[in-house]
């Protein structure tokens, strides 16, 4: 139950998790026109690597993804923040969890993501 | 000499309000002069009141959709690249980035459509409409804006008749889709030969 409220905290046995890996993207969908997805295909051909909020231009979402592991029991999920940058403040979409390492091959190997 | 544009054909606005009102009187009149009562008074005095109020809920919006989607039509003929299209309240702002130019369509000018070079775009920027002090600071318009021919238009990305605080999602999406649009039209610029 505490997990829900702490996105860091581990599910099942509640330790805080470890952040493995971070970084930003860039998501080529423009303002309004954003569409939950739960597929990790589409956000693994669709996502842009950037360095920082500035490099997105405006009226385009954010997507930050974490990838976080539990020391305690070795459970491994990724997040993904969808977000609206706009200026110096952040409008949230939508946040997309996966659990069974779906990300993993696109994560751990960003520079084969940012050379697509 | 290039023609200026015109944001309210006043003709047109005019006609549109006061057209059915005078065609109305007229029938009112026919109405009281030759049939004082039965079916043609019925019809006479019925029938243009309610076309009248048919005519001003869509009359003017039906007229802007199909000059609007005729225009888009145009555009694409003449090998115009939509980059960007806003259909704000009122105004249809079309951006060619690429060629620097820029569609524009009036709702109460709505028989002239206009393509202008970018270049004649002297301003553009953003007005969040931030209003209020302290916890009442905050918002009820959001828009773009840019100056042609000295002219200032003026286009809406979020309008309510409650203020919202700055950080609230509507307001938010509205700086984000003005933002855009003000990119948009400054790139149009630098492209424009």
């Amino acid at each position: 139950m505490r997990s829900i409220f702490h996105e860091d905290w581990c599910k099942k046995c509640t330790e805080v998790m470890d952040i493995k890996k971070k970084q930003l993207y860039m998501l080529p969908v423009l303002v309004d026109h954003y569409v939950s997805h739960n597929d990790a295909e589409y956000f693994k051909k669709n996502l842009i690597k950037v360095d920082k909020k500035a490099d997105i231009p405006a009226g385009y979402y954010a997507c930050g993804i974490y990838a976080y592991h539990c020391p305690e029991c070795d459970y491994k999920c990724v997040k993904l923040s969808i977000f609206l940058p706009v200026r110096d403040q952040e409008k949230y979409e939508d946040t997309i969890y996966f659990e069974n390492g779906e990300m993993d091959d696109f994560i751990y190997n960003l520079d084969i993501a940012s050379n697509y | 000499m290039e023609e200026k544009i015109k944001k309210i054909n006043i003709l047109y606005l005019l006609g549109y309000i006061f057209g059915p009102m005078a065609i109305c009187a007229i029938c009112f009149l026919i109405s009281y002069l030759y049939f004082p009562k039965g079916n043609g008074a019925v019809i006479l005095i019925m029938g243009p009141s309610l076309l009248s109020i048919i005519w001003w809920i869509f009359g003017g919006s039906q007229i802007y959709k199909t000059v609007t989607r005729k225009f888009e039509k145009e555009l694409d003929s003449k090998g115009f690249n939509r980059n960007q299209t806003f259909y704000g309240k009122g105004k249809v702002v079309i951006i060619d980035a690429n060629k620097g130019q820029i569609g524009l369509v009036f709702f109460w000018n709505p028989f002239k459509t206009y393509i202008i070079p970018a270049s004649k775009v002297s301003k553009a920027w953003v007005d969040d409409g931030k209003g209020g002090i302290g916890f009442l600071e905050g918002s009820s318009r959001v828009s773009f804006l840019f100056i042609v021919d000295d002219i200032k238009i003026r286009v809406d990305t979020f309008t309510s008749n409650q203020r919202f605080r700055m950080d609230s999602e509507y307001i938010l999406t509205g700086i984000s889709k003005a933002d855009m649009m003000v990119k948009m039209i400054e790139e149009a610029r630098s492209n424009c030969k």
